[in-house]
């Protein structure tokens, strides 16, 4: 990383390990501590920044600017996005031993790469390996095993934690062109579509798991009764709830329907189902499984029929 | 400027609806406190523990991660929850079940669809305070998670003049000061406007949510079933959204292959297979998946 350094006669100040570490755990716990609309993660990119800058500025001038450099807007997603800390912090290096960087270069490292690494980051931290560890942490949990929250936590919080530190000391040893060269490769695209096998199999399963439809609605026609429900599931097992997260999703990512009138809706038409208005007594509904009265003739469908079929 | 602008009108919106709610609550409140039953009440104590989890869930002392990715998340809280109210495997499937509608949860930039840490830790509280059970708690659970996100526009808004303190602290020339800055103003506000309101609807609501149920149970069942109808219905959502990143391309077939796998094999019914029989056998797939279309994969990005 000193290659694009001129040499100088000044003594030289270098960043220890501990010095990058420090800096390190203080992005790692604090990068959110003070997000705010004007300048998100700008304030804790500056605390990051001040074991660096403390060792490396001695001139009050220079300590100065070097806090105002990083006071600026910065956003970016915290783990992965780390690496660009670490490319900063070498160029910091750099610049203290005077190379020629200045305010703008290390500017645009910082603004140029915290939108790309804030779209790959997302996708790889929150929309990879977080749905993946919480869907099957959720299905150990319904079945009453406790083991799927601790588990969760503790292989959600390591992985976040190495992937934090590895992208980190990436930035730091390789700078700005390794950054770039890690964007390029086909390594990430590979990652994410595995990740993609493994995410769509454990929320096919979720689905079996969670999604259910009670459809109670029964009709005897000539004393013999159909039951719609069992029909559907003679064609496939589990039909409905199949056909219904399928429809959702059309809905959602298809024809733009917000994810708040979708909740407003499936609440509206479980209530309608749940109430009760036809049959002798009204004791019939179309969705509603848990209302059985002794006087009910046919009793409908019991809850437990809908579940593992 | 145009961000700051849509930042106050949501906070707008925000406080609006909240106001409404808790209008609402305090009207309805004592209309079921008629009926006296104190059955289900959470204790202070136990109110002040669920509300420092949820100040926690939102704090960075769990090294950042711990919270975000951690407590943050409704399977975690409601677990801890439960832990708290002396039921943790109840307190885990509540959480479970709130947690599937924050599946496709994603914040990015700032911008908060909802509130997944308020729906765990408030949720869970009320629900098990009230009696509910994990299908039916799911509804409460993403009505209390929609209020929640008041708390955070708050806080995005009021910290914006934490940064110009730490400005003012790099103009001296201060780095310890410019240090203190990201984190103490912040953490106290945090602790403010988190930690008391959840407390005190934990603390006042689930005796609420209890009368309220008592009383439905005995004047309209129907609405009841309606919530668990609903905690059948709900989870599609929160699975479709989370659909909305993963289900395309070439990857489509392995959903309805999971589908399939997770029904005939019993998962979560105590059946042959169980979500970590399925993790096996999708890791093994989807190193096939890479290792057999490795080079398309390249060669579409043109590498």
């Amino acid at each position: 990383m000193a290659a694009e350094m001129p040499n100088t006669e000044q003594p030289r100040v270098s960043l220890t390990r501990g010095d990058v570490q420090k800096s390190f755990w203080l992005w790692t716990f604090f990068s959110h501590a003070n997000y705010n609309y004007e300048r998100l993660q700008g304030t804790a990119f500056a605390q990051a920044m001040t074991p660096i800058i403390r060792r490396l500025y001695k001139d009050p001038e220079e300590i100065k600017a070097a806090l105002k450099r990083h006071l600026v807007f910065f956003n970016t997603e915290p783990n992965v996005g780390g690496v660009i800390h670490g490319a900063v912090i070498a160029m910091e290096e750099q610049r203290a031993n005077g190379a020629d960087i200045d305010d703008d270069a290390i500017n645009s490292v910082k603004s140029g790469l915290m939108g790309p690494m804030a779209g790959v980051g997302d996708t790889i931290t929150q929309g990879t390996i977080t749905p993946i560890l919480l869907a099957m942490g959720i299905s150990l949990a319904q079945a009453g095993n406790v083991l799927g929250p601790i588990l969760y936590f503790v292989l959600e919080v390591g992985i976040m934690l190495s992937l934090a530190y590895f992208m980190w000391m990436q930035g730091n040893d390789r700078g700005r062109a390794g950054v770039t060269s890690m964007l390029r490769s086909g390594l990430l695209d590979r990652v994410v579509v595995g990740a993609g096998v493994l995410g769509n199999i454990v929320l096919g399963a979720l689905t079996a798991q969670f999604v259910t439809v009670y459809v109670t609605l029964q009709l005897t026609i000539d004393n013999s009764q159909f039951e719609l429900y069992k029909l559907l599931n003679q064609i496939l097992p589990g039909l409905l709830p199949l056909a219904f997260t399928l429809m959702t999703w059309w809905l959602l990512a298809r024809r733009r329907v917000s994810p708040i009138w979708l909740l407003v809706i499936y609440l509206a038409v479980a209530m309608i189902g749940a109430f009760p208005f036809w049959g002798d007594q009204a004791c019939q509904s179309i969705l509603n499984p848990f209302f059985q009265p002794d006087y009910c003739v046919p009793p409908p469908p019991d809850a437990a029929a809908f579940v593992g079929f | 400027m145009d961000r700051v602008m849509t930042a106050r009108r949501a906070v707008g919106v925000a406080a609006s609806i909240s106001i409404a709610v808790f209008a609402l609550l305090l009207l309805v409140g004592p209309a079921f406190g008629a009926d006296g039953t104190q059955e289900g009440t959470v204790s202070l104590i136990q109110a002040i523990l669920v509300g420092i989890g949820y100040y926690l869930s939102n704090s960075p002392w769990l090294a950042g991660n711990g919270g975000f990715f951690g407590l943050y998340r409704p399977l975690v809280a409601g677990f801890i929850v439960g832990i708290i109210l002396g039921d943790p495997v109840e307190g885990a499937k509540i959480g479970a079940a709130i947690n599937i509608l924050y599946l496709g949860f994603i914040s990015a930039g700032g911008s908060i669809p909802a509130d997944p840490s308020v729906a765990g830790w408030v949720g869970t509280a009320l629900a098990m305070g009230g009696g509910l059970d994990a299908q039916a708690a799911i509804a409460l659970g993403v009505a209390v998670g929609t209020l929640g996100t008041i708390i955070f526009f708050s806080r995005m808004s009021v910290d914006a003049v934490f940064a110009h303190w730490a400005d003012a602290r790099a103009e001296a020339g201060d780095i310890t000061g410019v240090s203190r800055m990201n984190w103490v103003p912040s953490q106290i506000f945090l602790f403010i406007i988190s930690f008391f309101p959840a407390m005190l609807a934990v603390y006042l609501g689930s005796s609420v949510v209890a009368d309220g149920i008592s009383w439905l149970n005995d004047n309209a069942p129907w609405v009841l079933s309606g919530l668990q109808i609903a905690g059948g219905l709900l989870p599609a959502i929160g699975i479709a959204m989370n659909m909305r990143f993963i289900f395309r391309g070439s990857v489509v077939p392995y959903y309805f292959i999971g589908y399939i796998l997770a029904v005939a094999g019993g998962v979560g019914t105590g059946g042959a297979l169980n979500i970590v029989s399925l993790g096996v056998i999708g890791v093994a797939l989807a190193f096939l998946h890479v290792w057999f279309s490795g080079d398309r994969t390249a060669q579409a990005r043109g590498a």
